[in-house]
């Protein structure tokens, strides 16, 4: 446990100061310096100029942590934008992706079909040709390999 | 402000990525340029009505303008060259019919049917069918789906 410094006199605090501005002071002899200064009904010279000194001090200090704090507060706010619009991009794609996966459309001769049922019957109508096609390709296989084989006979 | 502007660049750019086509020749002819061609038939089904027939995108383009079929059999050539399996028939040095397994996208399958029915034995028309069908559907599956 460190020892409280005890000023209890107008002498010692400037015997203090002094000890102070020429840093050979310990944390615990400063923040007994602060108190006596906040608190003692002293004043000279000495004493003054190490209130406003270090009144001076406590508030840059205080300037320096409301800025930081601010900046702080900057930063989460921006951040916290940076994802709303990540997110907000995101989701217009995600509902866009949905609007467009839902298609079901012909455009013939320029003029659009949008009749789920008539352009299920122009898809069938597309595979019917390539069944068609895929067949008589079988069919022609097939032929060359029957006629392959009758003539291994 | 820097930091969150570099933040949302890099969102849509990685939107952009991962919406960009599935790099098949054939998409330059899915740009819209038939939509409102004459002798032409495009169709673009996805969502629910592409799971009705166990496919995630049907995209089928029907020409009968010979300098555009030209392109279309050009196009399906080239990415029938980099199919993992093919079936094909030439007539007359030229492609009558082709069923291409393409490389999987994601974890979709993907295929490509291309008929010149101008070079049908049987009643020839003047038509070419470019069919891109995308889903889980394996070989098989597709080939139940075209006889359905």
């Amino acid at each position: 446990m460190n020892k409280r410094l005890n000023i209890s006199s107008q002498a010692e605090l400037e015997q203090l100061i002094n000890r102070y501005f020429d840093g050979e002071t310990t944390v615990q002899d400063e923040q007994a310096l602060r108190e006596t200064l906040a608190d003692c009904p002293w004043s000279s010279d000495v004493i003054d100029e190490a209130r406003f000194t270090m009144g001076y001090f406590a508030a840059h200090r205080n300037e320096q942590q409301r800025v930081a704090k601010k900046t702080n507060h900057r930063q989460i706010i921006g951040i916290a934008a940076s994802i709303a619009i990540i997110l907000a991009i995101g989701g217009y794609a995600l509902w866009h992706q949905q609007q467009s996966n839902d298609v079901c459309i012909a455009y013939v001769n320029g003029n659009v079909v949008d009749d789920n049922d008539k352009v299920m019957a122009l898809i069938a109508n597309d595979m019917s040709k390539m069944d068609n096609a895929a067949n008589a390709m079988t069919h022609q296989l097939s032929s060359l390999g029957e006629a392959l084989e009758l003539d291994n006979e | 402000m820097k930091r969150i502007t570099i933040i949302i660049l890099t969102c849509l750019l990685t939107s952009i990525a991962a919406m960009a086509q599935n790099g098949l020749n054939i998409n330059r002819l899915f740009d819209g340029r038939y939509k409102k061609a004459a002798g032409a038939t495009e169709i673009i089904v996805t969502g629910a009505q592409a799971r009705e027939i166990g496919l995630t995108v049907y995209h089928s383009l029907s020409v009968t303008d010979k300098s555009q079929a030209n392109l279309v059999e050009a196009l399906v050539v080239k990415d029938g060259a980099q199919a993992v399996d093919k079936e094909v028939e030439y007539r007359n040095g030229q492609l009558y019919y082709g069923f291409y397994t393409m490389k999987k996208s994601k974890h979709d399958n993907r295929y490509i049917f291309y008929l010149n029915q101008n070079l049908a034995r049987k009643s020839p028309q003047n038509i070419v069918t470019l069919i891109y069908m995308e889903g889980l559907a394996n070989q098989d599956e597709i080939k139940k789906l075209i006889r359905k």
